[in-house]
């Protein structure tokens, strides 16, 4: 149901929808010349990544995280309780709780002083809540969870009333508000939001959300306390990871790589990134499962045993993670983390460095052995002497100093934006954001453009293998083959003409400079 | 790029927000971070060379993360470790609290680590002296009774930082001819990591 929303909300405001239905296996019907594999951007051996579909399904329970399968079934039937409740009364209960006590041990950022009651506190686009079945609060983004406690009371009796009747609540759409629930036991989480988001977006924003929960805790010892003690307050657990689940929101609503289920490189010449990546290598030792370098969420280099895979899930989990450690910048962390699309149930430890001072390149050095702190501070050592040794140093720092491009070096100026994304390697490439983007909000407007292109092209019964879109603003053009995935942004100005063209003028200019964009040649120990 | 020798193993204990990261930052880089706070995610190390006399020190510093959640791993961070700086923030006397568990804790796990009680903020003590919630007195008693030293700091202002450290390193320094079996094996490892055999392992 949903899913009907969606549709009816993208075909009011779009005038010249155009659809090209295609049979949902697409290995049958590849894209003119460009099969899986070939694609720019396509990797030389095998995937780097453990999947690179660009569509999950969400209500599945891939973790396998406590849900019955009575409940399974019952989350399949698209949310059969969602036109029992009214929407307008859930939002006026969220904005009238009371204050019921500040939070003991004084610092907090500012946005868990806010007030709940305020107007201010309502007006923000999206609020994620995080409970427990027992109905307390665990996380709010904005506000204290203590100020919001009767709210989440008042969340945990919708679920478990329309639990009751067999059924499981999903969404509950409003005027101007959407909410979505998703029940991960033994945790519930809350998604509010005003903006145009569809459920599936807000639905995977609180996926991420739990497996971040997941990635800090083990679905093990999730499991264990609640088990232990149904009214445990995992807040206790969780203090102090308040931020890390706040700049995960914000990566969600910036960047399109959790999207897509992708990945993006910092573009680097070939040559220049396979000696930092043979440098990483040579640094190992026998304890490594991974070894990553990232500038910011964009990957460097990724080094793995032949055997596991990672998940691009987990890595833009460890990406948010170090990114947040400013404390690490020039110490060396060590610290558990948990990649729970990898083993939710057990920990990896992560020695965490910031290698190159002044820049934002990081190293992640992974293992399972909790005591391998100083073997793996030896590598790092290692591996900066040999990117002094092999000269592989500056063109490592040039690329720091550039880590984006302009689109404008694709040559169609109707051209403002792309993403595009190599099914194969799961790697995506993306210009920087300029001219009207540079703004967060216009940023995270043209990321819901494309959050929405996207769910019309991976729906779950009628995907598509391209979409034109107009708005008043924009012109868009979504294409998708068994290769690559493609998102285009063209001014006011363009037309769908000129976008087709634009598609094959721009996958040969990727094709010309893959080898900088994307990693062709990865690694294993 | 030198590698990283150790002499000493001291490692940072308390609640979360007392200023452990804060008082490293002050001794090793001279400087407090003002801005949000940003709690440490599981633990950091910092190796910091020292004069004791004529004689170069480095301390091997861990900074661990006060939440309760990375408990379970706190003891590889103690483990071996020669001093143990259990900081409580004078401001909060539920964080005194967590001090006598951390203290607890070190008796029957870690006999040969040297305890530093460790009150921080006073800056915000001298700015007001109502919001002191620890009392100088009742530490300096519990100190004496469990053979720790005591100190109050200030990480914003630098006060007594250097001096905590050093004290550290001195006696470190003075107590470092008698053997001790877990501290041996601690600097055992750290040398073996630069032993050539080990490189030749690797590759
Ligand atoms: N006024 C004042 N504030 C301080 C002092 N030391 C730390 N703070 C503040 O206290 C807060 C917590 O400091 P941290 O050093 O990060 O605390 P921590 O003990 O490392 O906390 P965790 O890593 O979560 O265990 C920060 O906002 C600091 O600015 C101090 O000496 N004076
Ligand atoms: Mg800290």
């Amino acid at each position: 149901m949903a899913a009907d929303v969606d549709r009816q909300l993208w075909e009011s405001t779009n005038g010249s929808l155009s659809i090209e239905p295609v049979c949902s296996d697409r290995a049958d019907s590849p894209a003119p010349g460009l099969v899986s594999g070939t694609e720019p951007g396509a990797g030389q051996e095998t995937a780097m990544f453990a999947h690179t579909e660009s569509f999950e399904d969400l209500t599945a329970d891939t973790e396998g995280a406590g849900l019955e399968p009575q409940e399974r079934e019952a989350s399949l039937q698209e949310g059969r309780g969602e036109d029992e409740e009214e929407p307008r009364e859930e939002c006026a209960v969220i904005g009238r709780q009371q204050q019921e006590g500040g939070r003991e041990g004084g610092v907090r950022d500012k946005d868990k002083d806010e007030d709940v009651t305020s107007d201010a506190w309502r007006a923000h686009r999206k609020h994620v809540f995080v409970l427990s079945e027992a109905g307390k609060p665990i996380y709010s983004r904005y506000g204290s969870e203590e100020a919001l406690s009767s709210t989440m009371g008042v969340m945990m009796a919708l679920v478990s009333f329309v639990q009751s009747g067999d059924n499981t609540i999903r969404s509950i759409q409003g005027d101007g508000y959407r909410v979505v629930f998703l029940r991960r036991s033994p945790l519930v989480l809350v998604g509010v939001s005003r903006g145009s988001q569809s459920a599936g977006q807000l639905l995977r924003e609180l996926q991420y959300v739990y497996l971040g929960i997941v990635s800090l805790l083990s679905a093990t010892q999730l499991q264990r306390v609640f088990a232990h003690r149904q009214s445990y307050d995992l807040r206790r657990l969780l203090s102090g990871s308040e931020h890390l689940t706040g700049s995960l929101l914000r990566l969600l609503e910036r960047d399109p790589g959790p999207l897509l289920s992708a990945v993006a490189c910092l573009p680097l010449p070939g040559p220049a990134r396979d000696r930092v990546s043979a440098c990483l290598r040579q640094a190992r030792a026998p304890p490594l499962t991974f070894s990553l370098l990232l500038a910011g969420t964009r990957l460097v280099s990724l080094v793995r045993r032949r055997d596991l895979h990672l998940h691009h899930l987990d890595l833009h989990l460890l990406a948010n993670m170090a990114a947040s450690c400013s404390a690490f910048r020039e110490a060396e962390g060590w610290t558990p983390v948990c990649l729970p699309k990898l083993n939710a149930a057990g920990f990896f430890h992560a020695h965490v460095s910031f290698p190159l001072p002044g820049t934002p390149l990081c190293l992640l050095l992974l293992s399972t052995e909790r005591e391998a702190f100083f073997e793996l501070s030896a590598c790092k050592q290692r591996f900066l002497e040999l990117l002094h040794k092999r000269n592989a140093l500056l063109g490592l720092q040039e690329a720091l100093s550039c880590p984006t491009y302009s689109v404008a070096l694709v040559g169609v100026p109707e051209l403002r934006h792309f993403v595009y994304k190599s099914r194969s390697s799961g790697l995506y490439t993306s210009p920087e954001l300029e001219g009207p983007y540079s703004s967060d909000e216009e940023q995270e407007r043209l990321m819901c453009l494309y959050q929405q292109l996207h769910s019309r092209l991976h729906h779950p019964t009628r995907p598509l293998s391209s979409i034109y879109h107009t708005t008043h603003t924009h012109n868009l053009y979504a294409k998708v083959t068994s290769g690559f995935e493609l998102y285009l942004c063209f001014s006011a100005l363009g037309t769908k003409a000129i976008a087709e063209a634009a598609v094959s003028k721009l996958l040969k200019w990727i094709r010309k400079e893959e080898d900088r964009l994307f990693i062709l040649n990865p690694l294993t120990y | 790029m030198t590698a990283m020798r150790v002499d000493a193993k001291v490692v940072m204990l308390g609640k979360e927000s007392v200023g452990k990261t804060s008082l490293v930052e002050r001794y090793v880089h001279h400087r407090f971070l003002v801005g949000p706070y940003q709690n440490t995610i599981g633990a950091a190390f910092v190796a910091k060379p020292t004069h004791v006399g004529d004689k170069v020190i480095t301390l091997g510093i861990w900074d661990t993360a006060g939440s309760e959640r990375y408990e379970a791993m706190s003891r590889i961070y103690y483990r071996g470790a020669r001093a143990a700086i259990v900081c409580y923030d004078l401001t909060d006397s539920s964080s005194f609290q967590r001090a006598r568990f951390w203290v607890k804790e070190l008796q029957n796990c870690e006999e040969h680590c040297k305890i530093y009680l460790c009150g921080t903020k006073t800056d915000l003590i001298e700015a007001d002296r109502a919001a002191r919630q620890v009392d100088y007195h009742d530490v300096q008693d519990f100190a004496d009774e469990i053979g720790a030293q005591h100190f109050e700091t200030s990480s914003k202002t630098g006060n007594n930082v250097d001096e905590l450290f050093q004290k550290v390193a001195e006696d470190y320094n003075s107590s470092s001819f008698e053997v001790m079996p877990g501290e041996m094996s601690f600097i055992q490892k750290m040398k073996n990591l630069r032993l050539p055999h080990v490189a030749l392992r690797l590759h």
